[in-house]
């Protein structure tokens, strides 16, 4: 933008000194402008920032007042939750939160892989242009949406199906997660895989493969970093999903020992006591230090996904 | 598209009229001005919001922000300051299962609400008592044919430890018995729509809830030692759980809170608009 009217600018003063007053009057306004926009931005950026911070802050703090009241072995490693009796080990919550995203992903990870490859090698044109907007459409919808569904749908399906009285635990969860995180997961891949050279693919044609051969042996491989960043963004939308979750998983601090077993994750827990929790309460520490574990987690899912992507960029 | 441009000036033709419905009211004079922040138990907002809306109509210069988070957090914020008015399920000044006393507040009666045992529409049993339900609660009878139904897994759903209802409940209806937690056919809630939700959908379920909720064909509330769970029965003394919800302050009230406080015990919101929203009038418990 700037040397353009700088150009203008000179041309101007050449051609006529009452001319040139009006143009450096135009010129500096632009540049004023400029300079507002760019202190506008950076206002923006650091506002976003200091938000981050605060919320680290804030919950780091409160979480770390925990350790004062209990030992981080306890935290951490006991399995026995029960603040009427002032135990709070959160080692339940911790394994069930990896259990379940664990679990989800093993269900949706097969399946919306697969529709990605459909989507980006396999279907024609119209299923194309029918399938990706459909997936757009999943995923806005809110997440309490498909813990209703869940609730009123799946939950009676699977009492049925299992004979349990009732149903709630780590499978329907996993199941209403899978739901939730597959077109995410679909999407992202799909555009990895499109993003794969064409002459990858003319190139293993023209040496014989088959069509599986070349979706399996080149196109997939070649498109596997984009694939894992659309899994573990699938992953954190999983492990932080929190509404969905309290309607189906029953809610009961405890170790999941079967997938019917009625039991809480991280973010279930909090939201189901914390508005029941005195403030100056071990009770309420705990809570805010399983709220920072929650970020911690996301925060690494992230990272390893930024450390990815820069490993696809030098590999490319 | 259309549809939701229409959709959008009507809300805000209506936001509008209600502000500026206010505002017309707000014009009129009076003496009383102040502002009063209430928090605190969810059960008891409506009632709070209802009281707010007409003591506001008969003091413009009065203004009462009210919210909602979970009984405990009422006498909290008037602890720490930050509201004028905390609303609890239960009496705070004096210690309950899990709760400790608040120190120097005062608990001020509002309104008296019942709550029910309540069942799925499969179940049989139409009569439990203390007994039965703390064995039930407790985990020691887990098959319905104990307590006089049919041969099925009794699937107990309760409330989140610190929750209003339940502390009353555990008083009342279990007489102070436990809620034990179990690996299969037990499961806790967050809110009383997530407990009906939860008690409807689930055959062979039991669970308990404010008797306002009872409603529709899924759910049943069974009697309590052979007697109903209506209003009626709780005013004349034989239904047993129901609990006072209260309006915690800090030491007696003063000013234009006193003043809110007198309204909504007052014989007219008692036994007008509490009434409709399905609370009992305190003036109606003998004692």
């Amino acid at each position: 933008m700037g040397a353009p009217v700088q150009n203008l600018a000179s041309r101007a003063q050449k051609s006529s000194l009452a001319e040139s007053s009006i143009s450096t009057k135009r010129h500096n306004r632009h540049l004023f402008s400029n300079t507002m926009f760019r202190y506008y931005f950076l206002f923006s950026i650091l506002a976003l920032c200091l938000v981050l911070g605060l919320v680290i802050v804030f919950i780091g703090k409160t979480a770390l007042l925990l350790f004062a009241h209990l030992s981080p072995l306890e935290f951490f490693f006991s399995f026995n939750w029960s603040p009427e009796e002032e135990a709070f080990g959160a080692a339940a919550f911790i394994v069930n939160t990896l259990s379940l995203t664990a679990l989800t992903l093993l269900i949706a990870v097969p399946v919306s892989v697969g529709m990605a490859v459909l989507c980006a090698e396999i279907a024609p044109k119209w299923l194309k242009g029918f399938i990706r907007p459909v997936l757009d459409l999943l995923v806005g919808i809110p997440s309490i949406v498909y813990g209703y569904l869940g609730l009123t749908v799946l939950l009676p399906f699977l009492r049925r199906v299992s004979g349990e009285g009732l149903g709630d635990g780590l499978l329907a969860a996993a199941l209403v997660l899978a739901l939730m995180v597959l077109p995410t997961i679909c999407r992202i891949s799909d555009d990895a895989i499109i993003a794969v050279p064409r002459k990858y693919r003319d190139a293993a044609y023209a040496l014989g493969s088959t069509r599986l051969q070349v979706i399996m042996r080149v196109v997939l491989p070649a498109a596997n970093r984009g694939i894992i960043s659309a899994i573990i963004l699938g992953m954190t939308r999983a492990v932080g999903e929190t509404m969905a979750v309290v309607m189906v998983i029953g809610n009961t601090p405890q170790l999941a020992k079967t997938l019917f077993t009625p039991s809480s994750v991280l973010t279930s827990n909090i939201v189901m006591q914390i508005s029941n929790v005195e403030f100056d309460s071990t009770w309420n520490y705990a809570l805010h230090m399983m709220a920072f574990l929650l970020l911690l987690i996301s925060f690494v899912l992230i990272l390893i996904i930024r450390i990815l992507g820069r490993k696809r960029r030098d590999a490319a | 598209m259309k549809i939701f441009k229409k959709f959008t000036v009507t809300a805000l033709t209506a936001v509008i009229a209600v502000t500026a419905s206010f505002a017309g009211i707000a014009a009129a004079a009076d003496s009383l001005k102040g502002k009063i922040t209430v928090n605190g138990s969810t059960a008891l907002l409506p009632l709070t919001l209802q009281a707010a809306k007409e003591f506001q109509k008969l003091h413009p210069k009065v203004k009462i922000a009210a919210s909602g988070k979970g009984s405990v957090t009422g006498p909290q914020a008037v602890k720490k300051g930050i509201a004028d008015i905390g609303a609890c399920d239960w009496d705070a000044s004096m210690d309950v299962p899990g709760f400790k006393a608040f120190e120097g507040q005062v608990a001020n009666k509002v309104a008296v609400i019942p709550f029910a045992t309540i069942v799925n529409k499969n179940v049989g049993v139409d009569n439990l008592t203390t007994e039965q339900l703390q064995g039930i609660f407790s985990g020691k009878i887990t098959n319905w044919k104990d307590v006089g139904g049919s041969d099925a897994n009794i699937v107990v759903v309760t409330r989140a430890f610190g929750s209003g209802t339940r502390v009353n409940y555990q008083a009342k209806a279990l007489a102070g018995g436990d809620i034990t937690k179990k690996e299969k056919n037990y499961k806790e809630t967050g809110s009383s729509g997530d407990m009906k939700t939860a008690v409807a959908t689930t055959p062979n379920a039991i669970g308990y809830i404010d008797l306002v909720y009872v409603s529709g064909g899924d759910i049943k509330a069974v009697k309590f030692n052979g007697v109903e769970a209506t209003s009626d029965n709780v005013i004349n003394g034989s239904y047993k759980i129901w609990a006072y919800g209260y309006y915690m302050t800090k030491g007696q009230p003063s000013g234009v809170t006193k003043e809110f406080i007198d309204y909504v015990q007052s014989k007219k919101f008692q036994q007008g608009s509490l009434k409709k929203l399905k609370f009992i009038p305190i003036s109606a418990m003998k004692g």
